[in-house]
């Protein structure tokens, strides 16, 4: 494996998980792609790839999540690196047994006897008006299932590095990407990003805002705002799920005392949860009142631009929190 | 399928006993199946399997002393104690794994075919599955990919006539699975599973046509389950006590033989009490084993 070069160009966001992938691609022959319409790569993070590996390494699949996702699973047991475009991270669901049952626990059943070096990357997030099958964010149920490595970055410096991480790993990792950050423009930068680690970015005193995805944007923007009323705002965005940077994570909020988190999934047992559990057992003492949880209510996300709108958390609902907790 | 006979045998004793935890599924009556396609194997190739699995394993291979220690929950079982009886896996001995899920690891087998057509190692993938995943979507999901990539894949549906708890005919539309397979442009062949030599016959046809390039194929092998769905439970396993000595794999291979002009005096008798001193001194072996450790139950989630 040679030191990729450090890239420090402008990039969008699904553009760089291209990069990546390519990046890997010229290094491991053992790497691949396939999924759905990966050639034209609609969904952007494979999108020129074709033109520069062909059909054998990018290879288009029929609507047959199971099936693929299970070939993959074979396929990395067998000795290669598959990286798996799901389009929509949702149409897992399709394929949930092969990702849980079979992905996330063979190394487990077997006593270790194999890896899956597997990547299953998909969007996450509402994109406008898709409606509710087309707009989850699942990160939960990704945790949740066990044996899986799980990133979702919200930058194209994390895209690049995240998804670079994802290959190399031996463990079977999903990769969320936000559609409507696939535009984000970025600089991709020499320092590498590691599963398991957060980007701090700004920092500050007064309250850790931990935020994941769009939310993760969102939370920049509010600290952004809340600087210019006197709030020192410290943004960690948790684009690493498991491994969950906890280090990190406690020290934000040891600094602060306060710690408000903002998820784009369902709020029962949702990213927004564990981490409001996690910061109570790690960091309950430095806490100077309630962390506060902002996420989707316990409903679909409706297809109506206002009702979409409505059930996802805004830069204002997550202002608001902010200062609430600020004042307590 | 005499060592695989005793050792099914044996596990049904140690279930009767209370000796055994999880549940037990047990393969006797359809050894020749596993027994004729493992045959047709060499190293390297890999085959995957279901929760009734322990025949494809010891067919192809596998040690009956890790076996039992695996299905007891001991360490030195081929999963250390973490698959049990229905996930027996031994990658390094071809043996992929077995699979608690009906259908789960149909796939995988098209995936390991990929690989072996990527890499060009001149390995095959069997899938050993059931009548009972005929009925789950991944597998004409699975023979399509299969079929679309051309890749050394040998799908075996092991028909023993029971989807668990329910005869076959009465969920499965048709007129065969075989038939099913055949619409993907494949070789897909009904065999009679009982009769080991037509089944290593039709399996090494299909094996020399996959390592040839020329793509995967479809065995259905027509069985009979002696057992219930899994020890503890006989619900269809009485009626059929009477019918199953007549489809017995083993007499027929031995009449076999005689027919064809073998003299086997003395032959059966004696590989069965070298079989059955083999697998007592396995089982024996294997109960001596340790629990696994308890720091075990932590480790292996991630590499």
């Amino acid at each position: 494996m040679t030191e990729v070069s450090a890239p420090s160009a402008a990039r969008r966001l699904a553009p760089a998980l291209a990069d990546a992938i390519a990046h890997c691609m010229r290094d491991d022959p053992r790497v691949f792609v396939l999924g759905e319409d990966v050639r034209i790569g609609v969904m952007g993070p494979t999108r020129g790839l074709f033109e520069e590996f062909g059909p054998e390494r990018v290879v288009d699949c029929p609507i047959s999540e199971a099936a693929f996702v299970g070939a993959a699973v074979g396929a990395a047991v067998g000795g290669l690196r598959p990286v798996v475009d799901i389009m929509f991270s949702s149409f897992a669901y399709v394929a949930f047994d092969q990702l849980a049952n079979q992905a996330g626990r063979l190394r487990y059943m077997t006593g270790g006897q194999v890896a899956i070096p597997m990547v299953l990357v998909g969007s996450a997030g509402a994109a406008g008006s898709n409606a509710a099958q087309h707009s989850e964010v699942p990160t939960a149920l990704f945790l949740n299932a066990g044996g899986l490595r799980v990133v979702f970055p919200s930058t194209p410096h994390q895209a690049f590095w995240l998804m670079r991480a994802a290959i190399l790993s031996d463990d079977p990792v999903v990769v969320l990407h936000h559609p409507a950050l696939a535009a984000a423009r970025g600089t991709v930068g020499p320092d590498a990003l590691g599963l398991g680690e957060a980007a701090v970015d700004p920092p500050g005193d007064d309250v850790s805002l931990l935020a994941v995805g769009l939310m993760a944007q969102r939370a920049r923007a509010v600290a952004r705002a809340l600087a210019a009323e006197g709030l020192s705002v410290e943004v960690v965005d948790v684009c690493s799920l498991n491994p969950m940077p906890w280090e990190r994570i406690v020290a934000s909020v040891e600094k602060t005392g306060r710690a408000v988190v903002v998820d784009e999934g369902r709020l029962t047992c949702s990213v927004a949860s564990e981490l409001a559990a996690g910061i109570a057992e790690r960091a309950f003492d430095a806490l100077r009142g309630p962390v506060r949880r902002l996420a989707v209510p316990d409903v679909p996300i409706p297809f109506a631009p206002n009702l979409e709108a409505a059930v996802i958390p805004s830069e204002d609902d997550i202002a608001a929190a902010v200062r609430d907790l600020a004042r307590a | 399928m005499v060592r695989i006979r005793l050792f099914e045998e044996t596990l049904a004793e140690l279930y009767r006993r209370g000796r055994l935890v999880g549940v037990v599924h047990l393969s006797i009556g359809q050894e020749a199946t596993a027994v004729g396609v493992c045959s047709a194997l060499q190293a390297g190739d890999q085959i995957t399997s279901t929760h009734r699995g322990h025949h494809h394993m010891l067919a192809r291979g596998l040690e009956p002393r890790r076996m039992f220690a695996e299905i007891l929950g001991r360490a030195g079982g081929y999963c250390g104690g973490k698959g049990g009886s229905m996930h027996v896996s031994a990658p390094a001995e071809g043996a992929v794994g077995a699979n608690g899920i009906v259908g789960g690891g149909i796939p995988h087998a098209v995936g390991l075919g990929l690989a072996a057509k990527r890499l060009r190692s001149g390995h095959v993938a069997v899938a050993f599955f059931g009548d009972g995943a005929a009925n789950q979507g991944v597998l004409y999901e699975s023979l399509n990919l299969a079929a679309l990539w051309q890749v050394p894949v040998l799908f075996v549906c092991e028909n023993n006539g029971y989807t668990e708890f329910t005869p076959t005919d009465a969920v499965t539309a048709g007129e065969s699975i075989a038939a099913r397979a055949a619409a993907f442009g494949l070789p897909a062949t009904p065999v009679d599973g009982d009769d080991v030599l037509a089944v290593s016959g039709a399996a090494e046809q299909a094996l020399e046509r996959a390592r040839a390039g020329k793509g995967p194929s479809f065995l259905e092998c027509r069985t009979t389950r002696w057992r219930g769905h899994h020890e503890g439970e006989e619900s269809y396993a009485k009626p059929y006590r009477q019918p199953v000595e007549a489809v017995d794999p083993i007499d027929r291979l031995e009449r076999a033989l005689q027919a064809a002009g073998i003299d086997l005096a003395g032959l059966r008798t004696a590989v069965e009490a070298d079989e059955r001193a083999g697998i007592e001194k396995a089982l024996a072996a294997a109960e001596a084993e340790p629990e696994p450790p308890a720091e075990r139950a932590f480790e292996d989630v991630f590499a």
